[in-house]
């Protein structure tokens, strides 16, 4: 008797050989039975026909002589791995002797047809009380879920679709442990048959000669000396199976009663006859069949069921010859007549074809012999223990605490929101976390090579261009003498030779690199400066994290009367405000200006470094509008000293400036030219009048004017306070000390407006500057305009003559921005011509 | 990328996604596809375990290449989280200039730390040797192997002093690898 | 973990590897692990001629620890949300420490 209380004799004999080739490896599902038997919830009641496992008939009571060589010399008398599945080769020492494997399994394979019947129905008597009781007598504590729990894995987990066998009745697992034997025959087999049919493919012929002798069995299955325990299952019954692609679990089998199929192992119905009679080893052999006497059928069933799963995976490797299987998509020849109609190059392809899939699948075939070692419950118990680690790694992330889940995992589960499929719940904690990221990147912030960020540039300018539209649109229902300027500043005009209209005037240049140069600021920006911005700039981070985190734990807004929920609010409010001070605070707005120090202000700093500037809309988001109008003051009083605009001062002799620069203009824009436009969209105009003073007052004009971040500010301001006049919403007096300050800002911008043009006429990145023009323009005094249109009319000219080189939509584009100036000063691209 | 968008209960929904969903079931470790927090659906977090990749490798002929630069050609037959694996049939393919040789060996098992890397062998291409390599016999391979080897060493050898001498640490100092 | 987590988002783009042994394969990241273990789909050895075991490899387990380079495609990155799960990163790990 065994350790668990089966008899445990061997099966049959085997001299010789290794007894057992498989070891630990290849021993079926230890836990399988555990599944099985919780299914069977009411123990009692289980008919012996529905567990008997068919087990008993394959043990024959005195074939105990290689007990040592599983269990090593003088051991407990156990059973050998084969025939009963449910012992534990421990050692499994014998599962090294590789080679002996196709040895043994041939003479098994060789011996046992004529052995079955007879020790199966000898043993059947004394066998059968044993595998019932074996069932309830080894197993049951792992029943139990306190002794290794979570380990009644089911098979199918790693299974495809296929339903998971409940308990089955006594034969059936033989039967589908007969159909797993063909089931890796069979696409083989049938695919001989198919050439034998209406020419036989010579080529997988002569490779694999034992090839066809599956498909003559499949022809002929009643041609097999089938072993007596089968003759109740009609030949053609099993040739249905067989060709359909093998015998599933639940198909027909024995009724109850019938001996059972134990001695013949599930492999011997498909036994070609050729083995019988003493051949070499057979390659078509099988798999299921090749390992001799099997372990119980039924604890074999999870292992078939992973090769079945196995099987179409393999199939998956190579799609197109494959796919002509039972259960392929495409053309399937299935009669010699087709081949006939096929040209002969089809037929040519179609043989190589062929060729080649046979020897596909025999090398398939030869290497699934030793499929289903692992089983699909190894497998799962690996995985458990794995994702058992990550949890011990990753904090608990089953008890449901989004936390956690974040600490850990924070960029995949926001980023899978981001570019995931709709939320489902928007309100909940994660998807808030998306939202924000959304709304960061809705506005992507460039600098990462995303194709919206390049997107949401344009969308810039384009809310820029509305911006001045409007200021134009405004200020256009009162043109200022357009006749004036026509005649006088754009030259005279024939408008009957439009095409090459000669300006009379011409004007010199005025002398623009007058001026002082702006102070070099990073160049002597030390190491430990550097270090302590970078340090900033990370406070400024963790500041608006905490934020983003206070942000997500807002309470609900208080019912009225309900104390506690106003005290949270309360609570919650005044935290916010702590964390508010917090950012503020390692923002280094407030920091004290020290005027010609030769270190930039902590804050211009803190805007000199991507991460920086990638803050603002954040910050934006957490701040008031007093903190904002801060900012915005911060930024214009240090306008020429921004990187964007002192490192951005065109280069005589280069065409543009370096990538890096203009990497950085572009991320400005991006990310902090919004939130500074939304803010000066709302501005008082009390506020747009401090700023523009400060530009004058503070900073150097020629050079922000040479640069796109410094023209933006400035058609920021200078459009704002347009709409505020047309809106009539500026009072005489402000009014009167805006002109004022326009008219200094004027006079000092005019000699350099022939250089804000700092790109050539063909790059196409004029675009804000004519933004910029046109928003000076409306301002302008029809005196101004003058100057102005003298100023840039070779611009013009050359603008207007280029796009005609152009195809229509980008001529037009072009036309179109110039026309903003244009229509600014009450004229129009049209009137060129 | 592949997300678990259709209803649980879908009936066709694709194998790995069928066996994620019912391993959810199971375990403390999982959380549904859609995660706790009700976000879109997730990939489930069996996908991302060393068992998902190397289940669909079992049973399949691959070439195993180890620290050592040793080759192996077998049947995966077994593995663990730690990529420890058995080989099955396993063929030692010795490379050496443009010959090499294929030494049979048998059953390996392997402890994951020497694994290199592991590949699935197409079995529709693996005939096809390359044009810059032919067979020949073990013997010659292998001598040829041993100068190839010995000659590396010592090139590396006085790699290693010079960078050390010029205060760098060879990038795998202490382990091998070829 | 913050790694882990990252690689988890390219599963499905085309990578390239640099094995600490020079080799270079190019493929689709199918998964990856704790370990930073790679499975590559429909790989593609970067100058094959010198390695001509690899020459019939359509799929590729490699371990982490041999990785030296793993080059992705820039636009699947979110450069701002990877920033920021460093941070917090390195604030778990600081809170863990203490």
């Amino acid at each position: 008797m065994s350790f668990f209380g089966f008899d445990s004799t061997l099966p049959r004999d085997r001299q010789g050989g290794p007894s057992a080739t498989r070891g630990f490896f290849e021993n079926p599902d230890p836990f399988a039975e555990v599944a099985r038997a919780r299914a069977l919830e009411d123990d009692d009641a289980i008919d012996f026909e529905d567990t008997y496992d068919g087990l008993g008939d394959q043990l024959d009571d005195d074939q105990d002589a290689f007990n040592d060589d599983t269990f090593g010399g003088g051991g407990p008398a156990g059973p050998s791995t084969g025939a009963v599945g449910k012992d534990f080769d421990f050692f499994g020492k014998t599962a090294t002797v590789a080679d002996a494997i196709g040895e043994e399994q041939i003479r098994y394979a060789l011996q046992h047809p004529q052995a079955v019947p007879v020790a199966g129905q000898q043993a059947q008597p004394a066998a059968q009380p044993e595998p019932a009781f074996s069932k309830r007598s080894g197993y049951e504590k792992y029943s139990d879920p306190g002794f290794i729990p979570d380990l009644q894995a089911k098979s199918s987990v790693w299974g495809v679709s296929q339903k998971k066998p409940e308990p089955m009745p006594m034969s059936m697992p033989a039967m589908s442990a007969a159909r797993k034997m063909m089931s890796l025959d069979e696409v083989e087999a049938q695919m001989q048959m198919r050439n034998q049919g209406y020419q036989p493919s010579p080529v997988p012929q002569a490779m694999h000669p034992h090839l066809a002798d599956p498909s003559a069995y499949m022809r002929h299955p009643q041609n097999i000396p089938l072993p007596d325990g089968f003759p109740t299952i009609p030949p053609e019954v099993l040739r249905a199976q067989l060709e359909r692609g093998g015998l599933h679990p639940g198909m027909p089998h024995p009724p109850p009663g019938m001996p059972e199929m134990h001695g013949p192992p599930p492999g011997i119905p498909g036994m070609p006859p050729h083995l019988m009679q003493g051949n070499p080893p057979p390659q078509n052999m099988p798999p299921q069949g090749m390992r001799q006497p099997g372990p119980p059928p039924n604890q074999r069933a999870p292992q078939q069921q992973q090769q079945q799963q196995q099987q179409p995976q393999q199939q998956q490797q190579v799609p197109p010859p494959t796919s002509r299987g039972p259960n392929g998509g495409l053309p399937v020849i299935t009669d010699p007549q087709q081949l006939v109609h096929l040209t002969e190059e089809q037929r040519n392809a179609y043989l190589v074809e062929d060729a080649k899939r046979a020897k596909r699948n025999h090398k398939i075939f030869l290497l699934s012999r030793g499929n289903g070692l692992m089983t699909p419950q190894d497998k799962n118990f690996i995985t458990r223990i794995q994702l058992q680690q990550l949890v011990a790694a990753a904090g608990n992330v089953a008890d449901s605490d989004p936390e956690a889940v974040l600490a850990e995992d924070f960029y995949y589960q926001v980023y899978s929101q981001i570019r995931g499929a709709p939320r489902q719940h928007p309100h909940q904690p994660l998807g808030h976390f998306a939202q924000t990221y959304l709304l960061q990147t809705g506005n992507r912030i460039g600098g990462h090579g995303n194709r919206r960020a390049f997107h949401s540039a344009d969308n810039h300018m384009q809310r820029m261009q509305q911006q001045v539209q409007r200021a134009v649109e405004a200020a256009k229902a009162k043109p200022k003498n357009k006749q004036l300027i026509i005649e006088g500043s754009l030259g005279k005009i024939s408008f009957s030779n439009a095409k090459a209209p000669k300006p009379m005037l011409n004007i010199k240049r005025p002398d623009s690199s007058e001026g002082p140069r702006p102070k070099k600021l990073h160049s002597n920006l030390s190491l430990s400066d550097r270090k302590s911005i970078l340090t900033n700039i990370e406070g400024v981070y963790s500041g608006l994290m905490s934020m983003e985190d206070m942000e997500r734990t807002m309470p609900p807004p208080p019912e009225e009367g309900d104390a506690d929920a106003i005290q949270e609010h309360m609570e919650w409010r005044q935290k916010a405000r702590t964390l508010n001070q917090k950012l503020w605070q390692s923002l280094k707005v407030m920091e004290p200006i020290v005027p010609n120090s030769t270190t930039p202000h902590p804050f211009i700093a803190f805007l000199s470094y991507p991460k920086g500037k990638k803050a603002i809309p954040r910050i934006f988001r957490h701040i008031d509008q007093e903190q904002r109008v801060t900012i915005l003051t911060m930024i214009v009083v240090h306008l020429d000293s921004l990187d964007v605009v002192h490192l951005a001062q065109p280069v005589p002799g280069e065409a543009q400036l370096s990538v890096a620069m203009r990497e950085s203009i572009d991320l400005f824009s991006l990310a902090v030219m919004p939130s500074l436009l939304g803010y000066v969209n709302e501005a008082p105009f009390n506020i747009i009048i401090g700023l523009l003073g400060l530009v004058i007052a503070q900073t150097h004009v020629q050079t922000v004017a040479r640069t796109k971040v410094g023209l933006g500010i400035l058609t920021m301001l200078l459009s704002r306070a347009e709409i505020v006049k047309e809106a009539g919403q500026a009072s005489e007096v402000d009014w009167q000390q805006w002109v004022a300050k326009f008219n200094v800002l004027f006079d000092t911008l005019e000699p350099a407006l022939a250089d804000i043009f700092t790109s050539s006429i063909n790059s196409g990145d004029d675009m804000y500057v004519w933004q910029f023009l046109a928003a000076v323009g409306i301002g302008a005094s029809p005196e101004q305009q003058q100057r102005l249109v003298i100023a840039v009319k070779d611009r013009v000219m050359e603008t207007v003559a280029y796009s005609k080189t152009l195809p229509a939509d980008m001529a037009s584009s072009r036309l179109g921005n110039v026309n903003l100036f244009m229509r600014a000063i009450g004229l129009d691209v049209e009137l060129l011509g | 990328m592949e997300r678990n968008d259709t209803p649980p209960n879908a009936q066709q929904r694709n194998p790995q996604q069928q066996q994620f969903q019912q391993q959810n079931a199971l375990g403390p470790a999982s959380q549904g596809p859609t995660g706790p927090t009700g976000g879109p659906p997730q990939l489930p977090p069996q996908m991302f375990t060393t068992a998902a990749q190397l289940l669909d490798l079992t049973d399949k002929k691959l070439v195993l290449v180890l620290r050592d630069g040793r080759k192996l050609v077998g049947v995966l037959r077994s593995w663990d989280q730690f990529a420890n694996l058995v080989l099955q049939d396993t063929v030692e393919r010795i490379y050496a200039g443009k010959v090499y040789a294929d030494v049979p060996r048998g059953i390996f098992l392997v402890r994951g730390e020497n694994v290199l890397l592991l590949g699935e062998v197409d079995l529709d291409r693996e005939d096809e040797i390359p044009t810059t390599v032919t067979k020949a016999p073990f013997e010659e391979v292998f001598e040829l192997k041993k100068q190839e080897d010995s000659k590396r060493k010592s090139g590396d050898k006085k790699r290693h002093t010079e960078l050390s001498a010029l205060g760098f640490e060879p990038e795998h100092s202490g382990e091998i690898l070829f | 973990m913050l790694f882990f987590s990252f690689f988890k988002t390219l599963t499905n783009q085309t990578v390239t590897i640099e094995l600490k042994n020079d080799i270079r394969i190019r493929g689709i990241l199918k998964s990856v692990d704790q370990y930073l273990n790679i499975k590559l789909d429909d790989i593609e050895v970067l100058d094959l001629d010198k390695y001509p075991h690899l020459s019939s490899v359509k799929n590729m387990f490699i371990r982490g620890s041999v990785v030296r380079y793993v080059m992705l495609p820039r636009s699947e990155v979110d450069v701002g949300l990877l920033e920021d799960a460093t941070r917090r990163e390195a604030a778990n790990q600081a809170g863990k420490a203490r």
